[in-house]
């Protein structure tokens, strides 16, 4: 069932693959300046684990543990506004209202490439019905 | 003005995606239609939401369903062409493909819910016959088309059976034989 795939698609992906990860991490650092945000910049970044699995479709990334710092992750998202926004941390440092947006944009990045990216490779390394189709 | 074209355009497309009878066709109007749902999110000054969909809307979720076909639906049936020259010219390939047999048997499989894709190669046969990727191989010879199955295929069978009951098995023979286990 894993072929190995054209060269254009190799060689196209290849390319773009620093792009879009820069373009990834742009999305989510300026997310409070420009359109964008952690969400957005998530889902850019969960689209490489896409392209990697069109190009090389091989199970070597454990998805396992994507899924355990996903969950550490969201609970350091849980956890920061708690700690910095309702003891008033924030507010009584206006100066560092951008690097909390900015950290919180990071986290919500990161837990939605992730998560994203932990369904997607579950979807694809499914061993379901699949293995033993025949029609 | 430019939101009504768009939005004529969003129609068009998820109508044609309704009506295709090919999914894989059917999956490639859909990121089409999310894309001009997201540049129909820009012109109404919502660049967020524009990025957002486009990404999720004609990236991630189109690459999802190619996975998805990719992994069960598809019927992949070799195509190998006329012994001596094996020369695959697009007048070649295009008149293999509006023929009237190969047109049966891609309704057969589409009827079925499956994904009929045909490939071309310009290979000998027992190359093409110990691919896995290949469900079918259809030869194509001076005397007529010969169509290879899998022995433990059941769809094989039932397209020979309808070769033969609608008397259009002139010049068609079938052939079965052994695959080996797929890994």
């Amino acid at each position: 069932m894993m072929s190995p795939e054209s060269s254009i698609i190799r060689v196209v992906v290849g390319l773009l693959y620093p792009f879009i990860l820069l373009l990834g991490f742009y999305v989510i650092i300026n997310g409070h300046y420009t359109p964008g945000g952690g969400f957005q910049g998530g889902s850019i970044l969960a689209s490489l684990f896409i392209a990697r699995y069109v190009v090389f479709p091989v199970e070597d990334i454990d998805s396992e543990i994507l899924h355990l710092a996903q969950r550490f992750v969201l609970a350091l998202l849980l956890l920061g506004p708690v700690v910095l926004l309702f003891t008033g941390a924030v507010h009584a440092y206006p100066d560092y209202r951008a690097a909390y947006l900015t950290l919180m944009d990071i986290l919500i990045g990161v837990q939605v490439g992730f998560g994203l990216g932990v369904a997607v490779l579950r979807f694809a390394f499914f061993k379901g019905v699949g293995e033993s189709w025949r029609f | 003005m430019v939101e009504v074209g768009v939005i004529l355009l969003m129609a068009v497309f998820a109508l044609l995606a309704i009506h295709s009878t090919l999914l894989r066709f059917a999956v490639i109007y859909l990121a089409i239609f999310s894309l001009l749902a997201a540049f129909l999110y820009l012109l109404y000054a919502a660049p967020e939401l524009a990025i957002a969909e486009g990404v999720i809307g004609s990236g991630l979720v189109t690459l999802l369903y190619l996975s998805a076909l990719k992994r069960y639906r598809v019927y992949t049936i070799g195509f190998i062409g006329d012994g001596e020259s094996r020369q695959l010219t697009d007048r070649y390939i295009s008149g293999v493909e509006d023929s009237a047999a190969l047109a049966k048997i891609k309704d057969f499989f589409q009827r079925r819910e499956f994904e009929p894709q045909v490939v071309f190669v310009s290979r000998p046969l027992e190359d093409a016959l110990s691919d896995p990727h290949f469900d079918l191989v259809i030869s194509e010879t001076p005397q007529g088309l010969i169509i290879y199955g899998p022995q433990d295929s059941y769809a094989v069978v039932e397209l020979e059976l309808m070769f033969r009951m609608q008397g259009a098995g002139a010049g068609i023979e079938f052939v079965r034989y052994a695959r080996e286990e797929a890994q």
